[in-house]
């Protein structure tokens, strides 16, 4: 118990999560997003357009599903445009902090010594613009792990081992 | 030393008459289709026939229980450090577990062991849902010595470090009764608790019975409605507080039966650092709870149980397996009607200390409008829009909308003023509920993750929710002060990342 102390720690002084500066995703992930995007509504149009050609009784209303269709397109571009920009992440001396969401704001901090492990993902798509995505993982379940995608690849594998690093050494340290 | 376990056995021989009962069981499900059929012709079929099919199965049934039960043994490898087990009849399978792979031996009694004096010894591995190995038919003292010696056994491996390995024999040998929950109490929770459930079946019955006499008015071809004129308003009144107070004793009648049959005869002994939970009326179940292992202490009391001092805990340990929040709330464990004594003495052995309240953060009083918007607004413009563009017919409810907004109101206000968040250096408290008050207790080294939402229309009344992650289940507290909210996330992800401490 020698050089033990137990001092009141001052609150105000702990560093600030919020303060810190988040890096945004990759530009080119953006990329990837309106790739999945065109991907899905083309589709959506197609079946739209044929469904069109061969059921007759739904032509009287081209001009209402279209104008609905149109505003759904429009949001969703707006939606994953503001999500994009929020999103956002940082790794710490002790945690790794990320943000994201459109219509509301989550900030998710895991501290290093939660961890239970870290996944390295490459998409079909994102892997043709050289991007990929962490997932981290703890043991509080499916809602507390965090998913950063639009990562460059290389950036990510030095990323996880700075991770896979944290977590042996917590592990050396508890012993 | 009575029986060490080292050397392969076989389960008690009554144990036969369980094999039976299960291989009966077994045979029926798969012939049950058969069985109808017989049922259904067994005027037509030559009884002789019949019987003989009949003691042939049995006989096939009486054989193969006895094969089973020849074939399963068990014992200890103390050697390579491993719980094994051998069994089948033509597919013979070696099951190997090493002590430290198992999370939790349970010992739990059916019925038909129950009658014939046996006991079900299961034991719980990490990384699989199902329980892997069940031994169906053990003596009470056997099963008790068998479970303590995997326990101990994985204990031991798994802490070497811990130097605890010379008091446990000593300890092992005397366990303490802790805590026995006495008829009385079981009695006080049972006509006590789920009041809010039986108010909403109550709801749903006398708007299902409403629709019932409107169906019945027109099928009877009357012209008006006969609630106004044909029926005696008195009669009516009567008969309708008749059937509400019938359904309310009915439902207090169930609770209080179901609560004494799941938890008759509740007892808790302390065995080295583990507590033993027993209980059940015909199914006794038997869990163990480690504190380590518990990642929430949750307890509950309505205004009834705080006058007869009793609380309602529920406890959630990591579960080895990965499950969603819903299952976990399920899995939690329930120890129901303890007095404040008790409660203090389990949450000073679950926690190490008995919490205290501190600081008290308040919600804001925007999460009153926005309760109000999520449980009345919303559904009542849909209802409203319902009625008016769709189902016209569906306007005839229209007469349960106060009574439907007064209890969701209520509900709302009470809910609001009960919620809080109490932050100590040791533990994060969050009380909440409208009628059944419940208090969250989390230690901060439980945390897994933080995560911390703010929904734009928020961001000018800096307000916003947090949420507290641990591996038995999350806990959110919101809407409050977003400022406030961000120096206690600050300050919790210190304590988690400066202790050496361990969630588990």
């Amino acid at each position: 118990m020698e050089g033990y102390t137990n001092e009141p720690i001052n609150t105000a002084a702990l560093p600030r999560f919020e303060d810190v500066e988040l890096t945004p995703l990759h530009p080119s992930y953006l990329k990837v997003i309106w790739l999945n995007f065109a991907m899905v509504y083309g589709i959506i149009s197609i079946a739209a357009g044929v469904a069109f050609y061969f059921i007759e009784e739904l032509r009287p209303y081209w001009l209402p599903i279209t104008i609905c269709y149109v505003v759904i397109v429009l949001l969703s571009i707006f939606i994953s445009l503001v999500s994009f920009r929020n999103k956002g992440y940082a790794f710490r001396t002790h945690d790794a902090i990320y943000r994201s969401g459109a219509i509301s704001l989550t900030t998710t901090i895991i501290p290093y010594n939660r961890v239970q492990h870290v996944a390295l993902h490459e998409g079909f798509i994102a892997r043709a613009f050289g991007l990929a995505q962490i997932e981290i993982f703890t043991a509080g379940g499916d809602k507390s792990d965090i998913q950063i995608s639009g990562i460059e690849k290389q950036q990510a594998e030095k990323i996880k081992q700075l991770l896979m690093g944290k977590i042996i050494k917590e592990e050396a340290n508890e012993e | 030393m009575k029986n060490n376990f080292s050397q392969p056995q076989r389960q008690s021989l009554i144990g036969v008459v369980v094999m039976f009962a299960d291989t009966l069981q077994s045979a029926i499900r798969a012939l049950w289709f058969i069985l109808i059929v017989w049922i259904l012709k067994i005027d037509e079929l030559n009884k002789i026939y019949f019987i003989i099919g009949a003691v042939a199965v049995l006989i096939g049934v009486s054989l193969i229980a006895y094969l089973k039960y020849r074939n399963f043994t068990f014992f200890l490898d103390e050697e390579n450090e491993e719980f094994v087990v051998h069994k089948g009849i033509w597919n013979k399978s070696r099951i190997a577990i090493p002590f430290d792979k198992i999370q939790q031996v349970n010992i739990n009694q059916s019925i038909i062991q129950k009658i014939i004096g046996v006991h079900a010894l299961e034991v719980d591995t990490a990384g699989s849902s199902g329980k892997e190995v069940a031994i169906r038919a053990i003596s009470h003292d056997a099963a008790l010595a068998l479970k303590e010696r995997l326990l101990e056994a994985g204990y031991k491996k798994k802490a070497v470090t811990k130097e605890f390995a010379d008091g446990l024999e000593t300890e092992d040998n005397h366990n303490h009764s802790f805590i026995q929950i006495s008829l009385l109490s079981l009695f006080k929770t049972g006509i006590t608790s789920n009041y809010t459930r039986s108010f909403a079946l109550l709801l749903a019955f006398v708007i299902t019975s409403f629709q019932y006499i409107e169906d019945f008015v027109k099928v009877a071809g009357y012209d008006e409605d006969p609630l106004d004129q044909y029926i005696n308003t008195e009669v009516l009144l009567r008969f309708i507080s008749f059937i509400i107070v019938g359904i309310m004793v009915l439902t207090l009648i169930i609770n209080l039966v179901r609560t004494i049959v799941k938890y008759y005869n509740f007892k808790i002994t302390r065995q080295q650092d583990s507590l033993l939970l027993s209980y059940g009326l015909i199914n006794t179940k038997n869990t163990i709870i480690r504190p380590e292992k518990v990642q929430i202490v949750t307890i509950g009391r309505n205004y009834f149980q705080k006058r007869l001092d009793i609380n309602d805990i529920k406890i959630r340990q990591a579960s080895g397996v990965e499950a969603n929040d819903k299952d976990q709330k399920k899995t939690a464990i329930e120890i129901p009607g303890c007095n404040n004594a008790e409660k203090d003495l389990l949450m000073r052995f679950l926690l190490e200390k008995i919490p205290e309240r501190g600081i008290a953060l308040k919600p804001s009083i925007r999460k009153i409008i926005m309760e109000a918007i999520g449980l009345l607004i919303i559904p009542l413009g849909i209802f409203f829009s319902l009625a008016y563009y769709a189902f016209p017919s569906i306007m005839e409810y229209a007469i349960f909308v106060p009574v439907y907004v007064l209890f969701v109101a209520i509900m709302i206000y009470f809910a609001f003023s009960h919620s809080r968040l109490f932050v100590t250096d040791d533990f994060i408290v969050k009380q909440s509920g409208a009628w059944d008050i419940d208090n969250d207790f989390i230690a901060p080294h439980k945390i897994q993750t933080i995560s911390l939402t703010q929904y734009f229309w928020h961001k000018s009344s800096d307000i916003g929710i947090v949420t507290l992650h641990t591996a038995g289940g999350t806990i959110s507290f919101g809407l409050a002060d977003y400022t406030r909210l961000k120096q206690l996330v600050n300050y919790w992800l210190y304590q988690v990342e400066a202790s050496p401490r361990n969630w588990m």
